[in-house]
């Protein structure tokens, strides 16, 4: 009797456990839209780079001093976003996503600035031997930025303290502040920031 | 109570086989670790690197011990980036090993701790941020080290009766902050290293320094009084450059299995630290051509260690009484006496101390802060009686102050240094 329940006990769990790891381990893929926010934990993603961007470049375009430059379109020099988080995040996709909207716009055109060292070595090859005096780029055309663009991205974490819990809560905060200087002055012609904030949990206990 | 039949027997027989098989497998799948140390430690890094080639030559449980143990060799090795690419994958490791593994615990009861995946001791895990802000520091990336000092300080927060012996990794983040311009955060941790040493001399320099920019004069003039004399002299003529070296010397502490046997078959197992290097004479800076003295900070990783492990020690008791319970339940409740004598010896056996630690670690590691004049600066260092002629450092006069790094360890095998690193403040 036993015998017999025990050898169906063990025939079962088996089944049970390959049919569980069959379902387990299969692999899925599909496709989202970046514009869909998502977020695994509490950390920094990219849906969180999208919104801060979105609210930061509206709110650039559309207050002094860009928003009264309707008729030319000022040049502008982006000088990186420091990370001051306690992640490696590479702020240089924030930085790329603001210039791309910002020059979508049309309100601003901006300095190549990371092409900088490029552009003085095809200028060096053009005068090298190689090109027509015809189609050569002439020198001293370079444009002058008129505002510096940077910002600093922050951020603050907190933990549940300790006690007795089956799940463990962070809070996390973010906020990317933006400024833009007029290099000819000094001053600081325009400020905004922009906030997120988002609690996660996790258990403490797993498989 | 289990029946004892044929089938039943068998099953038994092959769940100690099982058992037996795992304990077997654990303790070889760490031989390719020990292989590293042991050429990390004759001076054969590259062989060290290679005995890790992969991190599927380590069991899955010592994960961990590879990305450390080889983030330290690579460190040595000069191979700044690839330093940072294992001891992140550290990082991200502990993280996800804040889950406690129901499955591991629950199999670890009945067995040893060698089951359960290795999760380094409380110091263990602020020393991957410490190399990982030196391997940053090196490669010139200041934003980068500044990341991994906030992180540095969330584990500081987290264990602080463990960690706060670490005064090595305490000025190492206030140098982060530093580097970074960040000076009111450089000024909170410098002045926190000052009340957690005994005597603030080596800090009351960066304490000055920072307190007059930022206006504390009160705190300016509390802190001049620890100066010696020539030091409050030099007001004035620090600031061309700095020179900070990393000296790492001997080898942290192992663990040593220890055992209480009470008869008939309860067998406690523990594991303490026990010391492998003697006294180590610190590191010193040659003579310095007016440019000033130097200061130095010194953590004794031994110590750490030793205060990590106690820390735990009340989680590893309550472990340990929980694991006894458990395989005396399991004996008791065998019928067949042979049987049970049998199942007794093997759960005696099977306690085995968990001495897994991170052993490429240092016994001391230790800060120099060398100032630099204008001109060319000729360093001269005597790391464990041996004479260590760094390059020559040219400071450009009116370029601004920056910091030049060095790492060393024990000042022999690994010189001349693949590593010299600037930043600019």
């Amino acid at each position: 009797m036993f015998l017999n329940f025990f050898k169906k006990s063990i025939f079962l769990g088996f089944a049970a456990m390959v049919l569980f790891m069959m379902i387990g381990c299969s692999a899925t893929t599909r496709d989202l839209s970046p514009d869909e926010a998502i977020h695994y934990d509490e950390g920094y993603d990219f849906s969180d780079k999208k919104a801060i961007v979105s609210d930061l470049v509206e709110s650039l375009l559309n207050k002094p001093p860009l928003v009264s430059r309707l008729d030319d379109r000022p040049v502008l020099i982006i000088y990186g976003v420091a990370n001051r988080t306690s992640e490696h995040i590479e702020t240089d996709g924030i930085t790329d996503d603001i210039r791309q909207e910002i020059l979508q716009s049309g309100k601003a055109r901006f300095v190549n600035k990371v092409q900088r060292d490029n552009i003085q070595s095809e200028s060096d090859y053009q005068y090298g031997g190689n090109v027509s005096a015809e189609t050569r780029l002439q020198r001293a055309r370079q444009v002058g930025a008129e505002y510096m663009l940077s910002g600093t991205l922050r951020s603050i974490k907190k933990k549940q303290p300790k006690q007795f819990r089956l799940t463990k809560r962070t809070l996390q905060y973010y906020s990317l502040t933006l400024e833009l200087t007029d290099l000819q002055t000094g001053l600081i012609e325009w400020t905004d920031s922009t906030e997120i904030v988002r609690e996660s949990s996790q258990p403490f206990i797993g498989w | 109570m289990i029946e004892s039949s044929p089938v039943v027997h068998k099953f038994k027989s092959a769940c100690l086989l099982v058992c037996l098989l795992s304990v077997v497998i654990s303790g070889c799948a760490s031989g390719k670790l020990d292989q590293a140390r042991k050429n990390f430690y004759s001076g054969q890094i590259d062989q060290a690197s290679g005995a890790l080639s992969s991190a599927e030559d380590v069991s899955s449980r010592d994960q961990l011990l590879y990305f450390m143990e080889k983030g330290v060799i690579l460190h040595h090795a000069g191979d700044y980036q690839g330093s940072i690419d294992l001891l992140l994958n550290a990082t991200a490791l502990m993280k996800d090993q804040e889950v406690i593994s129901a499955g591991q615990q629950t199999a670890s009861l009945v067995t040893s701790e060698w089951l359960t995946d290795y999760k380094g001791e409380y110091a263990e895990r602020l020393l991957v941020h410490t190399y990982l802000m030196m391997d940053f520091l090196m490669l010139g990336d200041t934003e980068g080290a500044l990341v991994e000092a906030k992180q540095a300080l969330e584990v500081y927060d987290t264990y602080p009766e463990a960690c706060s012996g670490d005064y090595f990794t305490r000025a190492l983040i206030a140098h982060c902050y530093e580097a970074e311009n960040e000076i009111n955060g450089a000024y909170i941790e410098y002045k926190k290293l000052a009340e957690l040493m005994l005597d603030p001399l080596p800090v009351a320099r960066q304490l000055c320094n920072l307190g007059n920019r930022l206006g504390f004069n009160d705190e300016v003039e509390h802190f001049r009084q620890f100066l010696p004399e020539p030091a409050l002299k030099e007001k004035g003529k620090r600031g061309a450059g700095e020179l900070i070296i990393f000296v790492s010397q001997g080898k942290s502490p192992l663990k040593i299995p220890h055992n209480i046997v009470l008869p008939p078959s309860i067998r406690f197992s523990f594991s303490t630290y026990e010391d492998r290097s003697g006294y180590l004479t610190p590191p010193t800076v040659g003579p310095l051509a007016g440019a000033g003295s130097s200061d130095m900070i010194t953590t004794d990783v031994g110590e750490i260690l030793k205060a990590s492990l106690k820390e735990r020690l009340a989680q590893i008791i309550i472990k340990e009484t929980a694991r006894v319970v458990a395989k005396e339940a399991i004996a008791h409740n065998i019928n067949d006496d042979n049987l049970a004598l049998l199942v007794r010896i093997f759960l005696f056996l099977i306690e085995v101390p968990d001495t897994r630690c991170w052993e490429t670690l240092p016994a001391t590691l230790s800060i120099i802060r060398v100032p630099l004049s204008p001109g060319s600066n000729q360093v001269h260092l005597n790391v464990m009686g041996r004479n260590v002629v760094l390059p020559p450092i040219d400071i450009t006069p009116g370029n601004g102050p920056f910091y030049h790094y060095y790492s060393i360890r024990d000042g022999n095998g690994l010189y001349p240094l693949p590593g010299n690193s600037q930043s600019g403040n």
